[in-house]
């Protein structure tokens, strides 16, 4: 049983008081969960304190890790992208405070700022006032992105936090991963991504133009959004890592992400529009057949993920209802997405 | 009007119905009413699940054992050979969902390995045979495809 929410302020309280030493009556409160991210609990809090006389209030958001969510992964990490990003052409929320002793909450978490009055969901995103506003965030959805690939990881000191990898090792550092995932977690046989799995190997892409930080979940609904189509935040970085930048460009163009069912990329813009975008804005080039094998590569990946819910939620780890929805329903269109680019979808 | 008793997917229907536009909507916070939302969307799901789930298993799985019965004379691995021919002369001993289901997730399970085999073997016959497994795995993804889906 998890702790109830008032509980939790105090404890959060009382773990806050301690981070902000010069802090007077500090207290937490308006803690409630949102929908944020596959892998971790989020909840949005204000915290009011008195410090050199000034009362100040601070929207926050609260990143907990969950006894089982979508996937698995290193919080110190996604932190870490946060504070590297802040401040720079790519617009993140700005990291406060990491703990990864479970005692003052029960589980690891950390603590960032709340950017609100803006939208993240797909619903939201195909109604007005947005609908109107989808190829300028379209456009800035892949602008960003090739600034990510542009970024220098060491310099935004995330190499050694994230395991550098060869260039020509991207590729099957990944592949392993997931295949392992399916290999763990898989409740049935996946005959289609099995399939994906030995073609990627017999067609291994061509070595990475550069070593890049890649989100690894950059897909319309992980960023914020205004009405006047400016990309705000983006958000769960908790799959982070070094590797090729082709990797986040296939994985936001998969047609799992087209719920607009327009056949616009990501349900923003149209594919080609979306490489050339990302092309001119990262000064990397898409060749597609290496886009090709990342795309491949993203339905596997993309089917680790729904098979991890899957069992957590079969297993009674997470209860969460959109895990056994994103088993049913995403795991098909993943095998269908699959088929797609292979030639076989009638 | 047919005088008909409400059947379960009837029921399924209304009960999301019931979620979505009257519970959901007085359910706060706002992470609790969109997972209300998600699992109304579920029981749209199962709904449509109820309505085939006996009919999809027993149509795969007899496309299945046809298909192995058709490649069996192809491989050159003899205890490959032999799984898939007894296999295909197997029979759904029931039409209880679990026990298709558990029929059906065991030829899977023999369609990678045939599909991994014939990839290895050269010539037109494993191409026609490879063909044919990527025509029945698209046929697979077209019976579990769900309305809410977005592809």
């Amino acid at each position: 049983m998890r702790p109830a929410v008032t509980d939790l302020e105090s404890r959060l309280a009382a773990y806050l008081t301690a981070r902000l030493p010069g802090a007077r009556a500090l207290e937490v409160s308006g803690l409630e969960r949102i929908h944020g991210g596959a892998s971790r609990e989020t909840s949005r809090f204000v915290l009011r304190y008195e410090q050199d006389g000034r009362r100040i209030e601070r929207r926050l958001i609260l990143r907990r890790d969950p006894p089982g969510s979508l996937i698995e992964t290193d919080r110190r990490v996604e932190f870490a992208a946060y504070r590297a990003f802040h401040g720079s052409a790519v617009p993140v929320p700005e990291a406060l405070w990491l703990e990864e002793d479970p005692a003052p909450l029960d589980f690891p978490f950390f603590v960032m700022q709340e950017l609100s009055g803006f939208e993240s969901t797909v619903p939201k995103l195909l109604a007005p006032p947005y609908l109107e506003h989808r190829a300028k965030i379209g456009e800035r959805k892949w602008t960003i992105l090739g600034e990510i690939a542009k970024a220098d990881p060491a310099r935004l000191g995330l190499v050694g936090l994230m395991p550098p990898v060869a260039l020509d090792q991207c590729w099957q550092r990944e592949l392993a991963h997931w295949e392992s995932v399916l290999d763990e977690d898989e409740l049935e046989p996946q005959p289609i991504t099995r399939a994906v799995i030995r073609w990627l190997r017999r067609h291994p892409p061509p070595p990475a133009q550069k070593l890049v930080v890649v989100h690894a979940d950059y897909r319309t609904g992980n960023f914020l959004f205004d009405e006047a189509g400016e990309i705000r935040a983006i958000l769960d970085w908790e799959m982070a890592h070094l590797g090729d930048p082709l990797e986040d460009l296939a994985w936001g163009l998969g047609a799992v992400w087209q719920w607009s069912r327009d056949g616009l990329a990501g349900s923003l813009l149209p594919k080609a529009e979306a490489i050339r975008i990302w092309e001119q804005a990262s000064g990397l080039r898409a060749d597609p057949s290496a886009l090709l094998w990342w795309e491949l590569f993203s339905c596997v990946k993309g089917q680790g993920i729904w098979v991890s819910g899957g069992r957590e939620f079969q297993h009674g780890a997470n209860q969460d209802p959109v895990l056994c929805m994103s088993s049913w329903m995403m795991g098909n269109s993943q095998d269908r997405a699959a088929l797609a680019l292979l030639g076989w979808l009638a | 009007m047919a005088r008909v008793k409400p059947e379960a997917t009837h029921a399924l229907e209304r009960l999301m119905q019931a979620l979505l536009v009257e519970i959901a909507p007085a359910v706060q916070p706002a992470y609790r009413q969109a997972s209300v939302s998600i699992q109304a969307m579920l029981l749209l799901a199962i709904r449509e699940e109820f309505d085939r789930a006996a009919a999809r298993r027993v149509e795969e799985n007899r496309a299945l054992r046809a298909l192995f019965a058709d490649a069996a004379p192809a491989v050159t691995e003899a205890a490959l050979g032999g799984r898939l021919a007894a296999a295909a002369a197997s029979e759904d001993a029931s039409l209880r969902v679990p026990e298709l289901e558990a029929g059906n997730r065991a030829l899977r399970a023999l369609l990678i390995e045939l599909h991994a085999h014939v990839e290895s073997l050269a010539g037109p016959e494993a191409r026609r045979i490879e063909a044919a497994i990527w025509r029945e795995l698209s046929a697979s993804t077209e019976r579990r495809k769900l309305s809410l889906a977005p592809f």
